[in-house]
């Protein structure tokens, strides 16, 4: 019972801040110069079509009337159209939403693969050279731009070696693409049969997922180095050491003290990724959500831009949920 | 049977009181130059933001070329010795465009984290001494967090390209959004210090005595609260350059042909697809060189902060 | 030796043999010190290294031995080098410390000679120390049954289910209200008496020959201390465990202890059977320690030196003890005293002790 008192009150305190946001971006892009009546009619257009246009849109009505129009459709689950692709914006972000969550999934999975061993080893190791690797690994991480990593990578893998697949898009144009259900391509792919298209989205998955997880495992490595180190000298540890137990063990008891910090960073860079890879996306022509709201910003299309907010903020409440349920399942302090 | 006086063995004692501002800043330097010589790649990291800040300051006179004037008939070159970071695709010069860029990158990075720092600072300190106390001044409080809740939620780098659309692409904008995004950082460092010193045994003790609050803020709340803020005022520095960059490369930031890393590296992109990688790599190494200086400057900043680390310091130095 | 301290010495240790409910603990103290050591800790000597100043000595040439089933006392003020002797005896000197000269043995084996993973299947399962500030001790994440039962399975190599048995055996030997339940507890649901019983089961659930208790009652209400201590003697005894018994309070050591050790400024002052101590402390240091505890005037005021000055440390030959000694004398300052045989069993570190 306690477990869903828990989530209602953190779902009442989301609510408002869902509005907040969207009400932040509808005013922002409002603000963003440009006319969407004159960008879509093109130069050509009569003043006359244009009034027209913007009185179908609604732009004519003054600004509050604007949001309300927009909140209502909201409501009914109507993200409005994006006047680039001329698609409902829901549409558009079925598509590439998840995209943009394949990417960032496979990134992080890497990025833990890499940080938490890492961290981990340097945490033991305090003054050696593994400590060391994992400090500097953690700053150089920090400090490389992720597009310029990926066109190191792009320079190395596929100009220099050949090894991968061009660097755009998320498939070979040649193969067919799978049939969407979960929209993870290689997992549609998967569940269809479609070999071709499995090899081929996973080739092009290489590049962009390890930029992703080499840059962003320099956070996790250090949440989790600094972590363990304090739960490695915490009393516990001590008086386990005290009592003879195994370093093993104490070790492994060290980590599940310092497991709740690091499934914290986890979930911050979940929720930052959904937007913050859009300059990967950019560069591999990747087609996700990000690239989508970018283009939108930089065109005066704002039904898209208002989507992904919605979408991403959206989501990183869905991975804060899990995260405070996975923190009641092991910290026993949370459950009162 | 009454005790012998006692002479003191030792030296004569010490003055007793504060140590004098000279003294401190004798053992503060003392102890700043130890901690360069035990953490080498603290040291690293000033002579490396020391060393582009120069470069900045004194571009025009290293440059070899113009970091503006396009020569089409040299375009695209590799690395030579006339050209040793090689020419991009207009035919500028790779290595005087990298040696002018930290003047816009740096400026931008260092004007936009310095507002978000000030704003923020005060903010927080304003509301993390005020949370709590009854009246207006608590609702302020909690209305500026919730604010700054709604702000963070934001999709950083949308919310910046949003900005920067908004008012314009220019470097004023670009400054404008980096100061703006970081606001929040600052908001909430300063407050959860300001909230954990208040709750200080001592602090209190200063409230209970009636110290006023200036007093209060001022002996007890910045000196402890401004550590890690310097710290977090070195990454960012760090961080805003990265922004910056990336809002370039995107084309909502500096637009060409002003020399900066982030517009040099999306230049130079088509470029590296096809096996001419130095107009992309030089200005990506500069800028991750500069940004990791940055880091670890912001590291040995919180390493100073950290009284227990400064002990662990002094062992090091023993069993080395 | 004045009549009134007299007084006080006797009442005290009075109060300690009834409390006992052993007339004969002063039988017990010779009977045990026939026996072969248990722990015997031989000139042994810590310092810390801190930047900026000359290292720390914490102990300075500590001698210390425990017959089996001892309780010796260990009584000294803050920052005297008990927990450091703990530490180190465990042989787990916090950073920045180090030990630099001495031997500790147990039962016979040098301590120093072991490797790490000879010393971890001692500790816990012949060496064990029970601490202060219980729970932070245990992991917050864990249920007190696990954390007990761990360790047997660690040290004895039982199963889950008989270390679980064992750890509610020890739940109820400390007398835990509701063992079944406990055993289901995580740490933040205990009081600070609970925690600390906790931490005793912890500590003797394999039966160890030695037990180190550094200050581990100090931060109980007094009731509950009195019952701890009570059980914790009762323990000890039918284990025939030997205990060191770290303490800044004298009054606990005068009613727990066979034997009571004073230490000051990193070196034993004295050291003499619990009976033969309380009737007449022969260091004036442990006289002023004495004369604190029995909060009488007249006597706190005879054996209150000067307030101690810092620099007068620094001198290797004087008796560390000078500066704040009432019966300091012109030898005191130039010459440190060896820790001396008075009596039979008694030590004292000092050119002129109390005589009676």
């Amino acid at each position: 019972m306690a477990v869903v008192r828990y989530i209602a009150g953190r779902l009442a305190f989301l609510v408002p801040q869902i509005i907040g946001i969207v009400l932040v971006s509808f005013l922002l892009i409002k603000a963003v110069p440009g006319d969407p009546a004159t960008l879509m009619l093109g130069p050509m257009a009569t003043p006359q079509t244009i009034a027209e246009l913007r009185a179908q849109l609604g732009l004519d009505k003054p600004l509050p009337v604007q949001f309300l129009i927009y909140v209502d459709k909201l409501a009914h689950g109507n993200l409005g159209t994006s006047w680039q692709t001329t698609k409902p914006v829901l549409d558009d972000l079925r598509v590439r939403f998840p995209a943009t969550l394949e990417l960032v999934t496979y990134g992080m999975l890497l990025a833990l693969a890499i940080g938490i061993p890492l961290g981990v080893a340097s945490a033991l190791g305090k003054r050696g050279p593994l400590a060391k690797l994992g400090g500097f690994y953690g700053l150089v991480a920090g400090a490389l731009p992720d597009f310029w990593l990926a066109l190191i990578l792009i320079y190395i893998f596929y100009s220099l070696l050949g090894w991968v697949a061009s660097p755009i898009g998320r498939i070979d144009v040649t193969v067919t693409t799978p049939h969407m259900i979960t929209g993870f391509y290689t997992i549609d792919s998967l569940l269809t049969g479609n070999w071709a298209a499995f090899r081929s989205s996973v080739h092009h998955l290489i590049l962009p997922v390890l930029t992703l997880g080499l840059v962003n495992a320099g956070p996790i490595l250090k949440m989790t180095q600094a972590t363990m180190e304090r739960t490695l000298e915490a009393d516990f540890s001590l008086y386990g050491r005290l009592c003879g137990l195994p370093e093993k063990l104490v070790i492994r008891r060290a980590f599940r003290n310092a497991l709740p910090s690091v499934i914290t960073i986890v979930s911050v860079l979940y929720g930052f990724l959904i937007g913050g890879a859009v300059l990967i996306e950019i560069v591999f022509s990747w087609g996700g959500a990000g690239q989508y709201a970018v283009q939108g910003v930089l065109n005066s299309d704002f039904n898209p831009v208002l989507g992904f907010v919605i979408f991403s903020a959206l989501f990183s409440l869905v991975v804060y949920l899990i995260v405070d349920l996975i923190y009641l399942a092991i910290d026993p302090r949370i459950r009162r | 049977m009454r005790p012998v006086p006692l002479t003191s063995p030792g030296g004569p004692t010490a003055p007793a009181g504060r140590r004098t501002l000279g003294a401190k800043v004798k053992f503060a330097t003392r102890y700043f130059l130890r901690l360069l010589r035990t953490h080498p790649s603290y040291a690293a990291g000033y002579v490396i933001v020391t060393v582009v800040v120069l470069v900045a300051i004194a571009a025009p006179v290293i440059a070899p070329y113009s970091p503006i004037t396009a020569d089409p008939s040299v375009y695209l070159q590799s690395p030579s010795l006339a050209h040793p970071f090689g020419t991009d695709n207009t035919g500028m010069d790779v290595l005087s465009r990298v040696i002018y860029a930290p003047r816009i990158d740096l400026a931008i990075a260092v004007i936009g984290t310095a507002i978000s720092a000030i704003i923020g600072t005060l903010l927080g300190a304003w509301v993390g001494y005020f949370q709590g106390t009854p009246g207006i001044r608590n609702i302020a409080s909690g209305t500026t967090m919730r604010a700054a809740d709604v702000l963070q939620a934001f999709p950083v780098f949308v919310f910046a390209i949003a900005l920067v659309a908004v008012f314009g692409q220019s470097i004023n904008s670009v400054i404008f959004a980096i100061a703006f995004v970081n606001i929040p950082i600052y908001l909430r460092l300063m407050r959860s210090q300001v909230l954990s010193i208040r709750r200080m045994r001592y602090v209190e003790a200063a409230f209970v005595s009636g110290m006023p609050d200036r007093f209060i803020i001022r002996d007890h709340i910045v000196p402890n609260a401004i550590g890690p803020v310097l710290a977090q005022l070195s990454v960012n520095i760090g961080w805003s350059i990265l922004l910056t960059a990336g809002l370039s490369f995107v084309g909502a930031g500096v637009r060409a042909p002003t020399p900066e890393w982030g517009a040099m590296i999306a230049t130079g992109f088509p470029n590296v697809m096809t096996g001419q990688w130095w107009p992309s790599v030089f200005p990506g190494l500069a800028l991750a060189v500069t940004v990791y200086g940055f880091a670890l400057i912001g590291t040995s900043i919180e390493f100073m902060a950290d009284p227990r680390r400064r002990r662990t310091l002094a062992a090091a130095q023993v069993s080395a | 030796m004045t009549e009134a301290m007299r007084g006080e010495a006797q009442s005290l240790v009075t109060r300690a043999n009834i409390r006992q409910g052993n007339p004969a603990s002063a039988g017990r103290a010779s009977a045990a010190s026939e026996g072969p050591a248990v722990i015997d800790v031989r000139d042994l000597e810590v310092a810390y290294y801190v930047y900026g100043a000359e290292p720390t000595r914490a102990l300075r040439n500590v001698s210390v031995r425990l017959r089996p089933g001892e309780i010796l006392g260990l009584v000294g003020e803050s920052g005297a080098g008990k927990t450091t002797l703990a530490r180190a005896i465990m042989r787990v000197v916090p950073r920045p410390g180090r030990i630099e000269r001495g031997e500790i043995f147990f039962m016979g084996t040098d301590l120093g000679a072991m490797s790490e993973a000879e010393l971890s299947k001692l500790r816990g399962r012949d060496l064990a120390m029970i601490v202060a500030n219980p729970r932070g001790e245990l992991n917050p994440l864990l249920r007190i049954g696990p954390q007990i039962a761990t360790i047997a399975e660690v040290h004895l190599g039982v199963s889950r289910k008989r270390g679980l048995e064992m750890a509610l055996d020890m739940l109820r030997a400390v007398a835990i209200p509701d063992p079944e339940r406990r055993l289901r507890a995580y740490p933040h649901e205990l009081s600070g008496g609970m925690a600390q019983r906790i931490v005793i089961a912890m500590a003797l659930i394999c039966g160890p020959r030695f037990v180190i208790s550094d200050d581990a009652t100090s931060g109980l209400d007094v009731t509950v201390q009195a019952q701890v201590l009570d059980l914790l003697r009762k323990l000890v005894r039918e284990q025939n465990t030997s205990m060191l018994y770290i303490t800044r309070d004298i009054g606990v050591a005068a009613n727990f202890c066979d034997r009571v050790d004073i230490i000051y400024k990193g070196e034993i002052v004295e050291d003499a059977p619990t009976e033969a101590f309380f009737s007449g402390p022969a260091h004036p240091y442990s006289n002023f320690l004495f004369a604190a505890f029995s909060h009488n005037a007249e006597l706190r005021r005879r054996w209150m030196g000067s307030a101690p000055s810092p620099e007068s440390d620094a001198a290797e030959a004087l008796c560390l003890y000078a500066d704040r000694c009432v019966k300091r004398q012109v030898r005191c300052l130039a010459e440190h005293p060896a820790l001396r045989e008075l009596a039979a069993g008694r030590l004292a570190r000092c050119h002129f002790p109390v005589e009676r």
